[in-house]
């Protein structure tokens, strides 16, 4: 068997001139340590390192700002997220997420893709516990409602509809400087809404300033830099039940009543009349759960990038 | 006072104490069995029961003496490296670590103690005491000063220097046998690694004494370190001492001797299956050869316990040991391991020339008259 | 003489990671060699398939987590090339930087852990020591030390944070000028030259023929580097030089991995200071187009390749990872063959085995 340990031709030079090159090399070492200045060591836990503001470690979770979407469970890559229904009271029934850190990854994304700035990762990284329930964390045990956001996301100016309160008087079109806002009736209700093209847009705000019934409003919208899918709404299916007004968390969709769908029932009363799911998707953030709650198929959820520009707002023009 | 006084004074001390109880009872309980308590304290207190026990509390005192020093060579091992690593070594457990070693220690006494099933037990369980014997054995034979050496009746230990050496070279054996019964291939690789490099480095480190013998004209350690009253050995005898500091070294198995026992090749080498304890005095034993040989460098090479009168002779002598294990630190701390083969082309075609030079040097110097 | 099989792993201190090889020794001398893997195996690519594109993301980390930010950009760039994405400038520039920063990075764990097989702990701690400094420069810009998340399909996730450029350059130079002090215990040292001259040869024409990629090809005098002769990102707008060593031993994938470190810092500096404003990332599309894409960049230790077929849905149908070290690891029966069990270590050593990558 050839034994290959033969050094392949370099000039063999004296042992003990290549000994005293490293050993110097260390005496220095010791002389910097102990005469000019401090090892390198950090004696934890007397002494600790600052992490910096970036540092991804425990979470916080703001109750007020929160919405209750569930887009953080759905994109946690671990499922370590859960939401769970808490009965405040301040705010009344809402849910809120949980996270277990024996599974949490500690990536990050939760915090990217929530739109309010609601949870956030604090520099907190001790926590070690004797039993796998204490780090199972409820969302009461995380919540800290005045954390201050250390950087928040980008925003953008909004002008959110509440169709309550508009009564069609058709101002907005006619104020618009870049007549983005086009006004669309919704058959079988005998009301008109006014859609808004965003990609037009300028947030001027004239809209908001000049409607007689104060229906449009500028609001802070986040910006998250993660594509949202829009729902799909297809009106012939709709039994006006209401769930997924009920579901959704940002006050998308309305429901308007539809004059003429009353029934006499045969003792002589008249029933209340049908509704109808109505869309105002400037203000939609994507999370789904309108598509979730809804029972008889009527929505889809489809990348907004692939919706026509037409088809954006909501109620499909027949 | 020398170390027989001292402990001729301690031990007859401790024998009146015993003494005056056995009296008191053989003053109180009348007839046969009151005399022989009082034979009881008459034999004990005889000089030749005295002696013994003197001795067994000499021999006391200086394993306490050695415990001692290489705790605080560990010690002082540890925060060193830690300094050169630019880290702090032990900081929490007495002032400045120095009782770290000691909690180590204490730990290792709680670790479960495994034997494998097919080990051959007898050499399993006797190969480290005869390590760990024949090592602390030879702290028995290094005087710390004229007064501090082990004698009986003040007469010293004739060639102690030689028997010192003799026993050193016990280990190689007890380690083969140790590798072999474990009953683990890598404890068998490990094992004869380390006795080849141990036999093959006692010849460069016997040649390199005999030339202080050669100077000294005796095997004594009095003697030898009496000859280096006018100039220390290490001065003409250059070649010898680091000749000597290398064999050490390697005797030792310390990094860049290492790899018998390398963590990263063998794991741990030829004492993988050793738990607890047993494992524990194989560390310690390691030390006590580190000491053994500082303290032998020193005495041969360094003029012992020759110094100004102002500090006592022993704070010169064991000084002068901590300073050479101060290199071997240094050694420690900035020297990758080296291959067997390499090992043993050093010892063989490096290190026995050299010494063979020494060799010839001291002879030189002896004839023309120098010493 | 008698020829015994040894098992070095699959629990060992020296084998960095988790893998089991066999060697047949004939005494001292190593007659035959079989890495044995899959012991850290985690069925990544079944996980892929069944995860949405950003949720990818953070998973891709961990395939090699001694240099995680190459994965988590090759990963970006597969999709990125999938989706026919264009990405801002300024982006490209700062992936660059990161990804010089992590090669730094792993390139000083590599010596760490080197210089800790061959008992020279001096190397293991100084190397760690500099490679924190790397780190706290990498965990204030994305938040974690190790695996960082932080290229994202279509940028990256935030910008720089502000002193960055100034703690960066500080750094940059302060490195520089160690690296020369660390000469002293290796370059300069008898002992770690004993150890690693001719030592594991790997001739030109085997490395060539066996699919070696990295460091290890270029030490045996292949100058081939995937940033310079298929550029990806905006290496063709920097000047450096791919590094190789004419002897290929041990001793010479070392000197590859030490130049490339100080080509990585004049390419750190290049970048930051050709970096031009503006956005650092575009919207992040939720569907994957039907259709395939491949992805490759040179990895600390050799060329890694993802290859993404999408189905026109959030997920993948499938995500292949082609890790160099599962390459490598079948020539290493070439290298051990006819050398002694000491330099196992220092063979296996001078690879850089990661198993992450390799059992995915």
């Amino acid at each position: 068997m050839q034994v290959n340990s033969e050094p392949a031709k370099r000039e063999k030079v004296s042992f003990t001139g290549l000994v005293l090159k490293p050993m110097w090399a260390t005496l220095v070492q010791v002389v910097r340590n102990s005469f000019r200045g401090k090892p390198n060591t950090v004696l934890y836990p007397r002494e600790r390192l600052t992490v910096p503001p970036r540092y991804r470690g425990k979470h916080v979770l703001s109750f007020t700002r929160c919405i209750g979407c569930g887009q953080c469970v759905k994109i946690c890559p671990n499922d370590c997220m859960w939401m769970k229904k808490i009965n405040d009271p301040d705010l009344g029934k809402i849910e809120r997420p949980g996270v277990d850190y024996s599974r949490c990854l500690f990536c990050g994304l939760c915090v990217e893709i929530c739109p309010t700035d609601a949870i956030l990762m604090t520099g907190e990284y001790e926590l070690s516990a004797y039993d796998r329930k204490e780090i199972c964390f409820e969302p009461e045990e995380l919540r800290a409602d005045d954390f201050p956001v250390r950087e928040p996301k980008e925003s953008t100016l909004l002008p959110a509809l509440d169709f309550d309160r508009c009564k069609g008087k058709e101002e907005c079109a006619k104020i618009c400087p870049v007549h983005c806002i086009e006004i669309v009736e919704i058959e079988k209700t005998g009301r008109k809404k006014p859609e808004i093209d965003l990609s037009v847009c300028t947030l001027c705000g004239k809209c908001a300033e000049l409607c007689p019934e104060k229906a449009f409003e500028m609001k802070e919208k986040l910006i998250v830099m993660f594509e949202r899918p829009l729902p799909v709404f297809d009106p012939a299916e709709c039994t006006g039940c209401g769930a997924c007004s009920r579901a959704c968390p940002s006050d998308v969709v309305y429901m308007v009543e539809m004059p003429g769908t009353e029934k006499t029932k045969p003792d002589g009363r008249k029933t209340k009349p049908k509704k109808l799911a109505v869309f105002v998707l400037e203000k939609c953030i994507g999370c789904g759960r309108c598509a979730d709650a809804c029972k008889f198929d009527c929505l889809k959820m489809v990348p907004e990038s692939q919706l026509r520009e037409s088809e954006k707002e909501g109620v499909r023009v027949e | 006072m020398d170390l027989w006084g001292i402990s001729y004074e301690l031990t007859s001390f401790l024998i009146d104490i015993i003494n005056f109880f056995i009296y008191g009872l053989g003053w109180l309980l009348p007839g046969v069995l009151g005399d022989a308590f009082n034979g009881l304290g008459d034999w004990l207190a005889s000089t030749g029961v005295l002696n013994i026990l003197t001795m067994i509390v000499e021999a006391l005192i200086v394993l306490i003496v050695a415990i001692l020093n290489v705790i605080t060579l560990i010690w002082i091992d540890r925060k060193l490296l830690a300094r050169m690593w630019d880290s702090r070594g032990p900081f929490y457990v007495g002032p400045l670590g120095y009782f770290q070693n000691i909690a180590d220690g204490l730990k290792l006494f709680l670790k479960q103690v495994i034997t494998p099933s097919k080990a051959d037990k007898l050499s399993y369980h006797v190969a480290p005491v005869v390590f760990i014997g024949s090592s602390i054995l030879i702290l028995a034979v290094i005087p710390l000063s004229p007064g501090f050496a082990l004698s009986y009746e003040r007469a010293p230990i004739p060639g102690g220097v030689l028997f010192a050496f003799a026993i050193f070279a016990i280990a190689p054996f007890s380690i083969l046998v140790a590798g072999w019964a474990q009953n683990n291939k890598y404890t068998l690789i490990g094992g004869m690694r380390s006795a080849a490099q141990m036999m093959s480095y006692e010849i460069p480190l016997l040649l390199s004494i005999a030339s202080v013998f050669l100077l000294a004209g005796s095997f004594n350690f009095g003697d030898v370190v009496e000859a280096q009253a006018n100039i220390w050995f290490a001065i003409p005898l250059f070649i010898g001492f680091v000749v000597f500091l290398v064999c050490i070294v390697a005797e030792i198995e310390r990094i860049p001797f290492d790899l018998p026992e390398a963590e990263a090749e063998l794991v741990e080498g030829w004492t993988t299956e050793y738990s607890g304890m047993r494992f524990g005095f194989f560390l310690m034993t390691q030390y006590i050869r580190g000491y053994a040989g500082c303290a032998i460098a020193a005495a041969l090479f360094l003029g012992g316990w020759h110094g100004p009168s102002i500090i006592p002779d022993e704070i010169w002598f064991l000084s002068k040991a901590y300073i050479v294990f101060l290199i071997f630190v240094w050694m420690r701390a900035s020297l990758p391991r080296i291959r067997t083969d390499q090992i043993l082309d050093l010892g063989w075609k490096r290190l026995l020339p050299l010494a063979m030079i020494n060799l010839i040097i001291a002879v030189a110097m002896k004839t023309s008259g120098w010493f | 003489m008698a020829e015994m099989w040894i098992n070095m792993g699959p629990q060992h201190p020296m084998t960095h990671g988790l893998w089991n090889l066999r060697i047949k020794v004939d005494g001292e001398i190593i007659v035959d060699a079989v890495p044995e893997i899959g012991y850290l195996h985690r069925g990544m690519e079944k996980i892929f398939e069944h995860r949405t594109y950003p949720q990818i993301g953070p998973i891709t980390d961990r395939l090699c987590y001694g240099s995680s930010f190459t994965w988590n950009h090759l990963y970006c760039l597969t999709i990125e090339n999938l989706m026919k994405l264009e990405i801002p400038e300024r982006a490209k520039y700062i992936r660059v930087m990161v990804i010089e920063m992590q090669r730094i990075a792993s390139h000083l764990m590599w010596i760490a852990a080197y210089a800790a097989d061959l008992g020279l702990l001096a190397g293991f701690l100084w190397a760690m020591r500099e490679r924190e400094i790397f780190l706290d420069l990498m965990q204030a810009l994305s938040g974690s030390r190790l695996t960082y998340n932080y290229a994202r399909i279509g940028g990256v996730a935030a910008d720089l944070p502000s002193d960055f450029e100034r703690d960066a350059l500080r750094a940059v130079n302060y490195f520089e000028k160690k690296l020369e002090e660390y000469e002293a215990l290796y370059r300069d040292s008898k002992i770690f030259l004993m150890r690693n001259q001719g030592i594991g040869v790997l001739s030109k024409e085997d490395a060539i023929n066996r699919g070696v990629t990295g460091p290890t090809l270029r030490a045996s005098g292949v100058k081939y580097d995937i940033r310079k002769d298929q550029p990806y990102e905006v290496y063709e707008e920097i000047d450096f030089e791919p590094q190789s060593s004419p002897d290929c031993d041990c001793y010479g994938r070392y000197v590859v991995r030490m130049n490339e470190m100080r080509e990585s810092c004049k390419i750190i500096r290049q970048a930051l200071s050709k970096m031009p404003q503006g956005p650092v990332r575009v919207k992040t599309p939720l569907i994957g187009p039907q259709g395939d894409a491949i992805g490759r960049v040179e990895d600390p230790r050799g060329e890694g390749i993802m290859y993404v077929i999408g189905d026109g849905s959030e997920k993948p149908y499938r995500l292949k990872v082609r890790s160099p070290l599962f390459v490598i690891l079948s020539a290493a029966r070439q290298m051990l063959v006819g050398y002694k069990i000491a330099d196992v270590v220092a063979i296996m050593g001078s690879i850089d085995v990661c198993m992450g990558e390799t059992d995915k």
